[in-house]
């Protein structure tokens, strides 16, 4: 299969996570990663549905390749935290989603594991800060999603 | 608990502990297409081995963690009721929907004799078991939302940012729910429907607190009423208009709402505890029945027997519109 295949393949593999077919996903993304090692995007989605199949130690060794292709890839710090807030490594999770949300301050998700971490960590006030810039940032993403839902 | 989403302390807590006490299994699902409230598909209302709580995918912070509180209350609830004393909902039979759907018939003929455009017969027969439906579903989950609401309120302070912004869009949607169907259902069910919800947001306003739920400032037919007097509302044409009546009978339910819901929101989790905020639930349900005038329309039984009678739906409206309508209504 040649290298120009991967946009393609990282495109059904998105739809698959979308569906949440995992497993399915996963063949896809294995062969992404083969054909396009240099690739952060194909890395960083792999660590997704890895995740989502409690895969977490794979998911953050994935992480680290993407984030070794590009240190400022948000997505990837975010994935990273999410999967080391499961492994309860809540000083780490909290570093690494620091990181995402000063890269993209849009990260609903980011927000939330930052305020997760913190809770665990006893930082309550702290906490409360994170939870209300994600709660604000998924308002903004429901009610994007409702508009869409009346416009069809 | 089954899930592999992260979770804040507060929410697997809770999830925990209504897990310990009712002694059952809960699993969180996320899903593309799931109710923005979420659903609740448990062992009491159905014959399952575990309790599964299904949201919305794009919810994946604290409104997630909203919604799974809201149900894993309602569960506490229904659990509690089912180890106590015995978990019932408002189920129906044959007669019951015929008394219904008859009374229905009955105000739609004095609808209908004052419009000028008038309804098909087809229309009209479908529309009587729908809107008898439409009670039954809504009068089996409104009484439960202030209870639930009120109860996450004083137990999870951290969630109440979410829970407003969940509560103004429910109640939106809620007063928006038969709208485009005003002129067509008898205006009597239209007024009792939006009253309910009406009367709901306002205790909530007055309970959680917060004027930011007021229906008379949310909804937009509502805005009008806002800051009129009584002798300006009584002497105008705004006492002819459904959003007007929904106000004064909404007014009404809410005394009601206030009387059977005088109750501490704030101990610790117990069986006890759900158990008597069943025993509400049910009160409050009563007493909005006998309000409306629809204390035979449905009856208490076991989830089972609701089921059961689910599956006999077009039997029993196909049953009461012979009795209604005779032999005017062909068998089909």
């Amino acid at each position: 299969m040649p290298v120009s295949e991967v946009p393609r393949l990282l495109q059904r593999a998105e739809s698959y996570i979308r569906q949440t077919k995992y497993r399915e996903a996963l063949v896809l993304l294995d062969q992404a990663v083969r054909l396009e090692p240099k690739n952060p995007g194909g890395w960083c989605m792999r660590a997704s549905a890895k995740i989502e199949m409690e895969k977490f130690a794979e998911a953050i060794v994935d992480c680290g390749q993407a984030l070794a292709l590009n240190p400022n890839y948000a997505d990837a710090w975010s994935k990273k935290g999410l999967a080391l807030y499961h492994l309860e490594q809540y000083a780490p999770a909290l570093a690494a989603s620091i990181r995402a949300v000063t890269l993209n301050a849009n990260d609903a998700s980011a927000w939330y594991i930052k305020g997760i971490c913190l809770e665990e960590m006893g930082k309550s006030d702290e906490a409360e800060i994170a939870y209300a810039k994600s709660l604000e940032l998924e308002i903004i993403l429901d009610i994007k999603d409702e508009s869409k839902r009346v416009r069809k | 608990m089954k899930t592999n989403m992260p979770l804040s302390k507060p929410i697997r807590r809770f999830i925990s502990e209504t897990e310990r006490m009712l002694d059952t299994e809960i699993t969180l699902l996320r899903k593309p297409d799931a109710a923005p409230g979420g659903t609740l598909i448990d062992v009491y209302s159905y014959n399952l081995d575990k309790n599964i709580i299904i949201f919305p995918a794009n919810y994946i912070g604290v409104l997630k963690d909203f919604v799974i509180a809201k149900q894993c209350t309602h569960l506490f609830i229904k659990g509690a009721a089912a180890k106590k004393s015995g978990y019932k909902v408002c189920s129906f039979t044959e007669d019951s929907v015929y008394r219904g759907m008859r009374q229905i018939y009955l105000d739609a003929l004095k609808d209908e004799a004052k419009k000028e455009k008038k309804l098909t017969v087809k229309k009209l027969l479908e529309m009587l078991f729908i809107l008898y439906r439409q009670f039954h579903e809504d009068i089996n989950e409104l009484p439960w939302n202030p209870i639930v609401n009120a109860r996450i309120y004083y137990r999870m302070e951290q969630l109440r940012k979410t829970q407003l912004y969940i509560l103004l869009k429910d109640g939106k949607q809620d007063m928006d729910e038969l709208s485009d169907m005003m002129e067509i259902i008898p205006r009597r069910y239209f007024v009792l429907d939006k009253s309910m919800f009406y009367a709901r947001d306002l205790y909530l306003a007055k309970t959680l607190p917060s004027d930011k739920l007021t229906p008379v400032v949310n909804i937009p037919q509502m805005k009008k009423f806002d800051h009129l007097e009584v002798k300006e509302m009584l002497t105008t044409r705004w006492t002819h208009t459904a959003w007007y009546q929904s106000k004064v009978f909404g007014d009404n339910m809410l005394t009601i709402m206030e009387k059977h819901l005088a109750v501490d929101w704030t101990p610790d989790n117990s069986l006890d505890y759900y158990a008597a905020l069943y025993e509400t639930g049910v009160n409050l349900t009563n007493a909005l029945l006998a309000f409306m005038s629809m204390k035979d329309w449905f009856i208490w039984e076991k989830p089972k027997h609701l089921l059961a009678a689910q599956e006999q739906m077009a039997t029993y409206e196909q049953a009461a519109l012979k009795r209604i309508f005779g032999d005017l209504i062909e068998d089909q």
